[in-house]
């Protein structure tokens, strides 16, 4: 306990865990918020500038508002604090053992371009020190277990929800006799979509962060009332449109097929990005937040929720990231994939988003990237890609057994390291 | 970069498929002009032509081992990657033929009896126009692949029929012309440089059919 009252103790690893925390936001930016705004950029639907600023917004505001849950989960749903009672100081050390092993094997995985998850990264290393600390009753096993599965499940989720979108789109608009008119009709009632499923999953149970309590009546009211203007918005925006008989409207079905989902995929990139804020930010901010609660209040219980600043520090981190590191992987992959046109991107990154909203909202922290690739592998069943390599779902699973055990091991040995140390 | 996400696209095959199409659609204009310039005794231009064939057909053969040589296993492709395949074979063979048949010209320098030449210039004009619409089928399925859009399908679904139109017509012809060639022709060497000539020249609108039957398979629903 006495560690935790002395001053050089509370700020060297208030100070440590914080810049550790920011490095991890920093490459979570300009690689997995990189990876999620390429399609967009691939498609042609946005420009690498007005990408950068999209994700930039939305990236924060998902972490502002619906971040943290996977935060929580990450502080105290893998490992139990309350076993770490009578010795908190060995929550904050290990935590900021498993912040830093995270943090060198990211920066290892970014220098050797090895293809791995910073969320399997985070969630192995607090299980290498929980196991090490305490041993395997740390674990919260259940929790582990829906974490897990979760990995395994939400690129298949990923996969199903594009996929099924994409059949959708294909049936009903792509396949028409007059392909234009139908995108007319469905192109609002997509844009609903997006806006409800958003909005539903922002507004259920209200915003901790905020201190919003919301009743599921409520939540349902709201969420399709912002569905119902989305889709007179852009109702009305089609109708608009379609007075300017020079615009590309009055192009061809393809050109005008291609135009409209051109709008609707910005309006999912910016839900990816919001999607992904929602999701990310915990494995930079959930081990300081354990730190920050420990060191503030002396006591394991967790009793200071996540505050909305640390949330707020994570989504500005990620998007400096992105600017910083990640502005050279998008535009390799604006200029590689050529094979995402804009109907295939929207469907992509719809199931993407959706599943990532989704687990967050579960406070599962998952890969958004595999997420991602699972959508467009599933894009790509409904025959929407002209090529695709099925190899990189091997790459998926390798990616898993590579980062658990190294993670934890690393963070048990820093662990050991700093009891030795304090 | 650490996670690359690009790794999951691979390098569309389709756009060689585009190219090598190109190439077989550049010779058509060539095997006409080299067929005219044989019977008209122009035979230094029908050599001149016949060498540029062959060369792009070398070209062709290059193009169609690198989109086999670069289609590894794991690829997931919007169509059957057999019938894909076949289709490249099929069109490749369009330009085998065609190189053939000017092979076989060149073999021996006849003067073409003039009863034959109405036919023997009807019939490559007739194969041309078979041989072209290699490239619009080619735009369309590209078009389609992309957009999954159904106006395109619907077009190639229509050239598919002219292809197949056009190879019936040249069925015919060829079989009206040996008809005429075994009882106007008594020199038995002359019988079988011509047979063999007009049967050459009828299988290049037979793989531009069979083209055409496997891009019908692949874009079937």
């Amino acid at each position: 306990m006495e560690y935790l009252v002395s001053a050089k103790f509370y700020y060297l690893v208030l100070i440590s865990s914080s810049l550790i925390s920011l490095y991890v936001a920093l490459n979570i930016g300009g690689n997995d918020l990189a990876n999620a705004m390429g399609t967009s950029v691939g498609s042609g639907a946005l420009t690498l500038k007005k990408a950068l600023f999209l994700s930039m917004i939305f990236n924060f505001l998902g972490a502002v508002l619906a971040g943290g849950h996977v935060t929580n989960t990450i502080r105290k749903g893998i490992i139990d604090p309350m076993l770490f009672l009578n010795t908190p100081e060995r929550l904050v050390l290990g935590m900021l053992a498993s912040l830093l092993a995270a943090g060198i094997w990211i920066h290892l995985a970014s220098y050797y371009g090895l293809p791995v998850s910073t969320t399997h990264s985070i969630v192995g290393a607090v299980v290498g020190f929980g196991v090490l600390a305490v041993g395997p009753k740390a674990i919260n096993w259940k929790g582990l277990l829906n974490v897990v599965l979760s990995w395994i499940l939400s690129p298949v989720a990923g996969a199903i929800v594009g996929g099924g979108i994409y059949w959708i789109v294909r049936r009903q608009i792509l396949r028409q006799e007059r392909a234009f008119r139908a995108a007319k009709l469905y192109a609002p009632l997509l844009f609903s979509l997006v806006l409800w499923v958003v909005s539903f999953s922002v507004f259920f149970e209200g915003l901790k962060t905020i201190n919003l309590k919301l009743s599921l009546w409520e939540t349902w009211g709201i969420s399709l009332g912002v569905a119902f203007i989305g889709f007179l918005f852009g109702f009305l925006f089609i109708h608009i449109k379609e007075r300017d008989k020079t615009s590309w409207f009055s192009s061809g079905d393809s050109a005008y097929v291609d135009k409209l989902f051109g709008y609707l995929q910005i309006i999912t990139a910016c839900y990816v990005a919001f999607a992904h804020g929602s999701n990310d930010v915990a494995n930079a901010v959930g081990p300081f937040a354990a730190i920050y609660s420990t060191l503030k209040t002396g006591s394991v219980k967790m009793e200071v929720e996540v505050q909305i600043w640390m949330l707020g520090l994570g989504g500005l981190a990620i998007g400096s990231g992105l600017i910083s590191l990640g502005l050279n992987v998008m535009e390799t992959i604006g200029k590689k994939i050529t094979e995402v046109t804009k109907v295939r991107g929207f469907c992509a990154e719809f199931g993407a988003a959706t599943t990532i909203l989704v687990c967050s909202r579960l406070g599962l922290p998952i890969s958004t990237t595999h997420v991602l690739v699972g959508s467009v592998i599933g894009v790509g069943f409904m025959r929407g890609m002209s090529a695709l390599d099925m190899r990189v779902i091997l790459n998926i699973v390798s990616s898993w057994f590579i980062t658990l055990p190294f993670t934890m091991i690393l963070s048990l040995i820093i662990y050991w390291f700093f009891n030795i140390l304090v | 970069m650490r996670t690359k996400f690009m790794f999951l696209f691979f390098k569309s095959p389709f756009e060689n498929l585009k190219r090598h199409a190109e190439v077989v659609v550049s010779c058509s204009e060539m095997f006409e002009e080299a067929v005219k310039a044989y019977i008209k005794g122009d035979f230094d231009r029908f050599e001149t032509l016949t060498d540029k064939v062959a060369e792009l057909e070398s070209k062709a053969d290059g193009i169609k081992r690198n989109i086999r040589g670069h289609m590894p296993k794991g690829v997931l492709m919007p169509v059957d990657k057999y019938q894909f395949f076949m289709y490249l074979r099929e069109q490749d063979k369009v330009l085998d033929a065609i190189e053939e048949s000017l092979f076989w010209l060149s073999y021996r320098r006849w003067r073409i009896e003039e009863e034959f030449v109405e036919e023997l210039e009807f019939m490559v004009k007739l194969t041309k126009k078979a041989i072209d619409y290699l490239s619009p089928m080619m735009d369309l399925a590209l078009e389609y692949f992309k957009t999954g859009l159904r106006e395109p399908r619907t077009k190639l679904k229509s050239v598919i029929r002219d292809i197949r139109q056009v190879e019936h017509e040249v069925d015919l012809l060829e079989r009206e012309f040996i008809k005429k060639v075994f009882q106007t022709s008594t020199d038995p060497i002359y019988v079988f440089y011509a047979t063999r000539l007009i049967e050459t020249i009828s299988s290049i609108t037979d793989h531009a059919q069979n083209a055409s039957d496997m891009m019908r398979a692949m874009i079937a629903e």
